[in-house]
């Protein structure tokens, strides 16, 4: 009889550990989509951070660990930015749902490609299972602003429709290489 | 009979003992599991409650809401450093991201059939003294060192652009295979048989006609690696079968030509179930 009491806790614990962790990331998440601080305060963060760590030789290293991830990170990033021609300028994003296995969030991101500006409004769903992880895009809302051009609508429409948000980015990054020639075909993907 | 009897009077004792200490182990086990519950009850219960203000708190804006306290300069460097991962995972959406590396960079091509996302793949590339392929986790079967023999050295980005083609078609093949497989396998007769690029497709399929089934064989073949329609569509019936059937065998291969596998079938079969 002792054992199945025991059982019972060990059970519940489990149960409760893996609800505090989704509590956890749920709160971390919400606090980060809700907050913003701008180019300026972010370098004004560094200096301080940089300022308060001098002389202290012991705390020095981590801290700065944070500034020259941060570094690695937005070097990767603009990199990306300039080898795609795919330039983001803002985005958010929303959990709208999160639960052991199943996470969806919305997203709203903005960016041009050299003349061509953009607007998305779409979901990611994830979800875990045994061996890994599955994305979906769903809702996938397109606006861009390039006048009038048919065949471009006729492209934004389409994959739209098809709620294809690869086939969107991977056909605005070829564009890109004809757009030198100040022409733009857009192939259309089935 | 005395030593003996003493012996015994030992052995009880010393189980007796053996059970006590086992008793009280398990009583502190269970004590110790109970406070551990209890304490974890605690912290859920408080998450909950600040999980449930945060919500309140977004209720009606849409905006950005900056922390009544001043954040520390570290919780800003945080933010930040999560924001900008969060973008890099946008590009892994977009198909191709990747990462610089002390010798060059490593690429990582995404594959997505619609909206769904597929496999990943890697690219690891030294650029100096000139570009080369250092790892990768490209398929066997995919034309990889063409590809790279035609562009890497002259046009690195339309080289990923060509190989993410090859990619995303052959994942797209694979998918609609499988969809085939996983929700129409009742009108598949015998295996669907196919090769490892997938760019070749041999399946028998049940038909009706007059309250009869015929067998139809399909041979899909998709003679342009890059795209994710077949080419060439063969359809073949048995000899006997009637004369209504080849009208229909025509309808079946023009659709298979224009239409993913898996939806051609939805239609075939007039399925309600919805797939995709």
């Amino acid at each position: 009889m002792d054992n199945s009491i025991c059982q019972a806790y060990e059970d519940e614990i489990q149960s409760l550990e893996e609800e505090v962790k989704l509590l956890t990331e749920m709160y971390e998440d919400c606090q980060q989509e809700s907050t913003f601080f701008s180019d300026e305060e972010v370098l004004l963060s560094i200096k301080s951070f940089q300022r308060e760590f001098q002389g202290e030789p012991k705390g020095h290293e981590f801290k700065s660990d944070l500034k020259a991830e941060l570094e690695s990170l937005e070097t990767d990033l603009s990199f990306l930015m300039k080898f795609t021609g795919i330039q983001f300028t803002s985005h958010s994003k929303k959990t709208v749902e999160k639960k052991r296995n199943r996470t969806v969030q919305k997203h709203r991101l903005s960016g041009n490609c050299h003349s061509f500006s953009f607007q998305l409004e779409f979901q990611v769903l994830e979800m875990k299972n045994k061996e890994s992880v599955s994305v979906v895009t769903t809702n996938l809302n397109i606006i861009m602003a390039a006048g009038e051009d048919s065949d471009v609508s006729k492209f934004v429409s389409s994959t739209e429709e098809q709620g294809s948000l690869l086939t969107f980015f991977r056909s605005l990054s070829s564009c890109t290489e004809w757009y030198e020639h100040r022409r733009c075909t857009f192939l259309h993907f089935k | 009979g005395v030593f003996a009897h003493l012996e015994m009077l030992e052995v009880q004792a010393h189980e007796a003992a053996l059970k006590q200490e086992e008793m009280e182990e398990q009583e502190e086990k269970l004590a110790r599991l109970k406070a551990r519950v209890q304490e974890l009850r605690l912290q859920r219960d408080e998450l909950r409650a600040k999980v449930d203000l945060q919500q309140k708190g977004q209720l009606g804006k849409e905006g950005v809401v900056s922390d009544p306290a001043q954040p520390s300069a570290r919780a800003v460097l945080e933010w930040k450093i999560r924001s900008v991962k969060a973008m890099l995972q946008i590009f892994c959406l977009t198909g191709i991201s990747g990462k610089l590396t002390k010798r060059g960079v490593c690429f990582c091509i995404s594959t997505a059939y619609k909206g769904t996302y597929l496999d990943s793949y890697y690219l690891d590339l030294l650029t100096k003294p000139e570009v080369k392929i250092h790892r990768h986790s490209i398929p066997i079967f995919i034309p990889l060192e063409q590809i790279a023999k035609k562009y890497l050295q002259t046009d690195i980005r339309r080289f990923l652009s060509v190989l993410s083609d090859h990619l995303n078609a052959y994942v797209g093949r694979r998918y609609q295979a499988d969809q085939l497989q996983e929700h129409f396998s009742d009108q598949i007769e015998g295996t669907l048989q196919r090769n490892s690029l997938h760019n070749l497709l041999v399946f028998n399929y049940k038909v009706s006609s007059e309250n009869q089934t015929f067998p139809f064989n399909v041979r899909l073949l998709y003679g342009d690696l890059c795209c994710s329609l077949p080419t060439e569509v063969t359809i073949s019936c048995t000899p006997e079968a009637p004369a209504a059937l080849a009208e229909m065998a025509a309808a079946h291969s023009d659709l298979f030509r224009r239409t993913a596998l898996h939806k051609a079938f939805r239609s075939i079969s007039g399925a309600g179930a919805s797939v995709d």
